[in-house]
């Protein structure tokens, strides 16, 4: 079981420290967590969890299914009672009280929108509720649609509508609540890959638009990474680590976020030699690995597990490079993947996972390697990172345990 | 060779499905047709000199039996049996939604009580109405048998109808200000319509034809089914096609009027 991160002391750099807090506007849209937990049953799927999300933000929550990013969202949301713990949203303690009351607004995975209303009925739901007339629900329904380019289709129904529109129209339904918080369910699931990354373009800027805070939860590393300001990983009912996206794509805290942010490979060594501005890591298989000294507060003996990013390792020929170098590792390429600007190859290394660089076309092509060709990977000592916490296997890998 | 040519298994399958309709439909169309059997035409094949003189018999109650007054008591049964089924059922829908402790239970007594003989539950409807001092009639003793059939299948139909019902609708209502009424009212009813109307189709149906649940149930004076049965005794003249003509005519109305509203609801819904 992974332990408890408290993003305020994880990553400093994201949002203040909670106790530090005290006052905010009534209208703020900052949300936080503490102590939050949820069960179904016997099942933990929220632990222990602790997050603050500054005001309009926009925060992407990512993990694998089941980790319990939906459940938070839900909590959030008031669509589920959690078992123990708060959720505040500006100073305000809502668990307990409605969406309406908490100033969320949840823009459901399917959309949801009612199949017997047309969309300008389906946006002007909400006003209907609160026994708006209807001349002025419709106008201020219509000022909404023209506000996510639709008002021409006002009485269409969503079944005649594309998916991007009918996201467009959850969307506005959502926004007329006038919320602090916008809570996206996987919104962009449904779309296909060209509309997908339009209407993330179009989310991005209707939420610095708008200046609300945003949650969005999904499980695509690009989406996290193009769209967040504050990313949060999350396995097992927890919290990994949360900051802004460089911190967790360039700089993950453990072998877990690393691997599952897909862009680094995780070696593990013991400190075998700790002398001056190089520290020296050995592997289980007698490589040696040399790490900026500033970076490793292990003493010698001690597991230590670093990360080396995918684009910063090169890929030679066995008989080409020299033997015996430190931060190379030889192996046999198991199968190259051209990306276009870039070229994918996967190596079997004796004792490691598949070890993956991502080699720019020019340096590919100008020393091709195929599967099978034995080959020498390595990479410069200012690429090494050091993770906090020591490999446990293959947590988080695509490739599984 | 032509693309568009069908194999030799299309030919095949369509005659056997042409003739699975004729026997689903001959019996009612040989029906159908006697009905106009002519003055001097008998029971059986083949049809001489067609008219419509055995509908007009129908109605005339010294020669058949009381058709009108059959109709007169079928009818407003049958009406009353669709409303409770439709009230009973959909509000159970929405209760056994909530997966209550024993409601799987609840729910298997409910449909078991479908394997009860019609005639022998009969029998027990009557017994327990005398003991309880109650009087057979069709209103009281005959509206609670046709109900023990009709609620099974409304609840069936409703379970359906609402497992396919996806949460979102009345959580996205919740999300934008819905009270439970309201969402009730505005989301899951519309949304759940056309299931309301087959299971007021079923409920009508199912109770205008029924012959077990109504022979001891419905007291001195017969429903539409009994008097037919009863005509079969001592009726020998094609009235009786032309009756078993008008009443199937009710029915499939019933059942237009019924799929028709379906239709149209869904065509509204596509925005044709």
């Amino acid at each position: 079981m992974n332990a408890t991160i408290d993003d305020t002391n994880t990553a400093p750099n994201t949002a203040p420290n909670t106790a530090a807090k005290t006052a905010h506007a009534s209208g703020s849209g900052e949300i936080r967590l503490v102590n939050l937990s949820m069960s179904f049953g016997a099942t933990k799927a929220v632990n222990e969890v602790n997050l603050t999300i500054p005001h309009g933000s926009y925060c992407c929550m990512i993990g694998p299914s089941g980790c319990g990013k939906t459940t938070i969202l839900r909590m959030v949301a008031g669509h589920e009672t959690p078992t123990s713990g708060e959720v505040f949203i500006g100073d305000t303690m809502v668990v307990g009280q409605p969406p309406v009351n908490r100033g969320t607004a949840m823009m459901f995975q399917s959309y949801a929108l009612f199949p017997h209303l047309s969309i300008l009925d389906n946006v002007a739901f909400y006003l209907k509720m609160r026994s708006v007339a209807k001349d002025d629900r419709r106008r201020q329904a219509r000022a909404m649609l023209e506000r996510v380019q639709l008002d021409h289709l006002h009485d269409r129904m969503p079944a005649q509508l594309s998916g991007g529109q009918q996201q467009r129209v959850a969307l506005a339904r959502a926004l007329i609540t006038n919320p602090k918080v916008l809570l996206l369910d996987e919104p962009l699931s449904a779309l296909d890959e060209f509309l997908r990354l339009q209407m993330r373009g179009e989310l991005k800027g209707l939420q610095s638009e708008l200046g609300i805070t945003f949650l969005h939860v999904t499980h695509t590393q690009p989406e996290a990474i193009a769209l967040a300001d504050m990313v949060v990983v999350m396995d097992n009912g927890t919290i990994e680590q949360a900051g802004t996206a460089r911190d967790i794509f360039d700089k993950p805290r453990t072998p877990y976020v690393a691997r599952f942010m897909g862009a680094q490979n995780v070696l593990t060594g013991t400190v075998d030699n700790k002398s001056g501005t190089t520290v020296v890591l050995k592997t289980a298989s007698g490589e040696a690995l040399e790490v900026p000294g500033d970076r490793v507060n292990a003493s010698v003996g001690e597991a230590v597990s670093v990360s080396i990013r995918r684009d910063l390792i090169a890929v030679h020929r066995a008989e080409t490079g020299s033997t015996g170098d430190v931060n190379t590792i030889e192996g046999v390429v198991e199968a190259t993947e051209y990306q276009g600007n870039f070229v994918k190859i996967g190596v079997i290394v004796k004792g490691v996972e598949t070890f993956v660089a991502n080699v720019s076309d020019q340096a590919y092509f100008a020393e091709p390697v195929i599967p099978g060709d034995k080959v020498r990977v390595s990479w410069n000592i200012d690429a090494v990172h050091v993770l906090a916490k020591v490999d446990a296997g293959n947590e988080g890998s695509p490739y599984g345990v | 060779m032509s693309s568009d040519r069908r194999p030799w298994t299309f030919f095949v399958l369509a005659t056997l499905f042409t003739l699975f309709v004729i026997f689903l439909y001959g019996p009612m169309i040989s029906i159908l047709i006697l009905s106009f059997q002519g003055p001097n035409g008998s029971l059986s094949f083949p049809l001489r000199d067609p008219s419509l003189m055995w509908f007009g018999e129908v109605f005339n109650p010294s020669r058949v039996g009381d058709v009108p007054g059959a109709f007169s008591r079928s009818f407003p049964l049958s009406i009353i049996v669709m409303l409770l089924t439709v009230l009973i059922s959909v509000t159970a829908g929405f209760g056994f939604r909530r997966h209550f402790r024993g409601s799987t239970l609840i729910f298997y007594t409910a449909i078991a009580s479908l394997i009860v003989p019609g005639l022998v539950l009969s029998i027990g409807v009557l017994v327990t109405a005398r003991f309880l001092g109650v009087s057979a009639n069709w209103y009281t003793t005959g509206l609670g048998a046709h109900l023990s059939w009709t609620l099974p299948f409304g609840l069936l139909i409703m379970f359906a109808v609402l497992g396919r019902l996806n949460p979102s609708y009345e959580e996205a209502a919740y999300d934008l200000g819905a009270s439970k009424w309201q969402t009730v009212k505005e989301v899951v009813v519309p949304i759940v319509f056309p299931g309301m109307i087959a299971v007021a189709l079923f409920g009508f149906t199912l109770s205008y034809d029924e012959f077990p649940r109504s022979w001891l149930t419905i007291g001195t004076k017969n429903t539409l089914p009994l008097e037919i049965w009863t005509m079969t005794t001592n009726v020998t003249s094609p009235s009786l096609y032309a009756l078993g003509a008008i009443t199937t005519g009710i029915s499939f109305l019933v059942i237009g009027a019924a799929l028709g509203s379906i239709y149209l609801i869904q065509r509204k819904r596509a925005g044709l």
